[in-house]
């Protein structure tokens, strides 16, 4: 949510709100960073929603903190400004810092966080780390399409038949497409858990 | 201590950037010119009257509209996630309502002095203008509490003036007796009306002591009861935090 004074200047927004911290750091490198140095002295309100969020990320990180309260960080934003911001949170857990990021976002999750928590109704559905979470809602196969006499075949190994003969016959003797893990994504884990707890 | 010295300064710049100090200066000579028209016995009269007027209604006003400024653009709930406190945050509002009134007692007592020779207990008005601008700033941020957005807040404030500021002036104008008028003493109107014409007038003593006493109870009953206990709901609502 963008949250600024409309009628201050991005820059006379951030000087207040820096005048209320004892520890504090220089904007200047910040909002190069994300883009905003050359608009630092227009309105907040004329700003786009993307700049807005820029803007609110630079906000936050004004008191040198140790810990990020982020709520859907990059949405509505382009994916160049999304990377950079993405880099500067996994700079910033890098730097030893906590980041609490609420997202529907999944592929942002996927990317930044460390420990995801899956809350339906007030109630914590589910916590791991994402690969866990995959490995407890993925199917532990691979699966492997060819093709043969004109028609694509599909064909799924468990990971303990990947290790057969069988498997490695596949691989040198059939014309091999594509070959995919079954690993899930966090959005479908998200819909899984969310979407049971919700309609099941 | 620095932190609401800031608090104050970013209220006074977004007060100009936000053309709210453009609206209460066009009032405020209004009031000056008002004044200049009127010979030395009127304004005996009627600087009290502007005084009242500018300390409770452009206050409650004045302090509604930056209340729902910040709400509308969620700086509220920034301001809230800094150091300061929510009493620094209202204690700031308070004293840029005071500066605002001051403004208004010092260009109308310059204005009648320089231009009308006319002179009047300076510390006292200015005690009065300041308790009564408190308390209306305290009650201001009490219609924001319960209005819903800016419209609403006027109906509230409509209703105010109408209940309970209305009697006051008509009692003022000789529209209402005496009789009935000793009773609307319990009005905060009336107490600041009171407190006001001491400064100009003979009033009774007890009358003054019990304006100013009154005045600062209930602000203080205000603060306390009302504004503390509601604070942190009143600028969490509607934000979906």
């Amino acid at each position: 949510m963008p949250i600024s004074f409309s009628k201050l200047t991005a820059m006379e927004n951030l000087e207040f709100f820096q005048r209320l911290y004892k520890n504090t750091v220089d904007v200047e490198p910040l909002l190069k960073r994300v883009g905003l140095w050359d608009d630092r002295h227009k309105k907040a309100g004329e700003y786009s929603k993307g700049m807005k969020i820029r803007l609110n990320f630079v906000r936050a990180l004004l008191n040198n903190p140790k810990m990020l309260f982020l709520d859907e960080p990059t949405n509505g934003i382009d994916p160049v400004n999304g990377k950079i911001m993405k880099d500067m949170i996994r700079e910033f857990q890098d730097q030893g810092g906590t980041v609490f990021l609420t997202s529907h976002i999944m592929s942002d999750v996927d990317e930044l966080c460390d420990r995801v928590a899956f809350i339906v109704n007030g109630k914590l559905q589910e916590e791991n780390s994402p690969r866990n979470l995959k490995l407890k809602y993925g199917k532990r196969l691979v699966k492997v399409e060819y093709r043969e006499n004109g028609d694509v075949i599909t064909q799924e190994f468990t990971m303990d038949e990947i290790k057969t003969p069988k498997f490695f016959e596949l691989l040198k003797t059939k014309d091999i497409e594509t070959l995919h893990s079954g690993e899930t994504t966090l959005e479908d884990i998200f819909i899984k858990v969310t979407g049971v707890a919700l309609h099941g | 201590m620095a932190r609401l010295g800031i608090l104050v300064k970013g209220e006074l710049d977004r007060l100009k950037k936000y053309n709210l100090f453009t609206a209460t200066t066009v009032v405020l000579l209004l009031w000056v010119g008002m004044t200049w028209l009127l010979d030395a016995k009127e304004i005996t009269a009627f600087v009290p009257l502007i005084l009242l007027m500018d300390s409770t209604m452009m206050t409650i006003v004045l302090v509604g509209a930056t209340l729902f400024y910040e709400k509308k653009e969620h700086t509220i709930n920034s301001i809230l996630v800094t150091p300061v406190r929510e009493a620094e945050y209202i204690l700031a509002k308070v004293i840029v309502s005071v500066i605002n009134s001051l403004i208004t007692v010092i260009a109308l007592s310059a204005t009648v002095y320089f231009l009308k020779s006319v002179t009047f207990n300076f510390a006292l008005v200015t005690a009065s203008v300041v308790l009564i601008t408190v308390f209306h700033t305290l009650l201001g941020i009490c219609f924001a509490y319960f209005s819903k957005n800016f419209s609403s807040l006027l109906v509230n404030f409509m209703l105010y003036v109408i209940i309970i500021m209305l009697p006051t002036v008509l009692a003022d104008l000789g529209v209402i007796g005496k009789g009935i008028a000793q009773f609307f003493i319990i009005l905060p109107p009336d107490a600041a009306s009171i407190i006001l014409k001491a400064g100009f007038e003979t009033v009774d003593l007890w009358k003054v002591i019990f304006g100013f006493t009154y005045l600062a109870a209930l602000s203080l009953a205000l603060y306390k009861y009302i504004i503390k206990p509601r604070f942190n709901d009143y600028a969490m609502r509607e934000t979906g935090v």
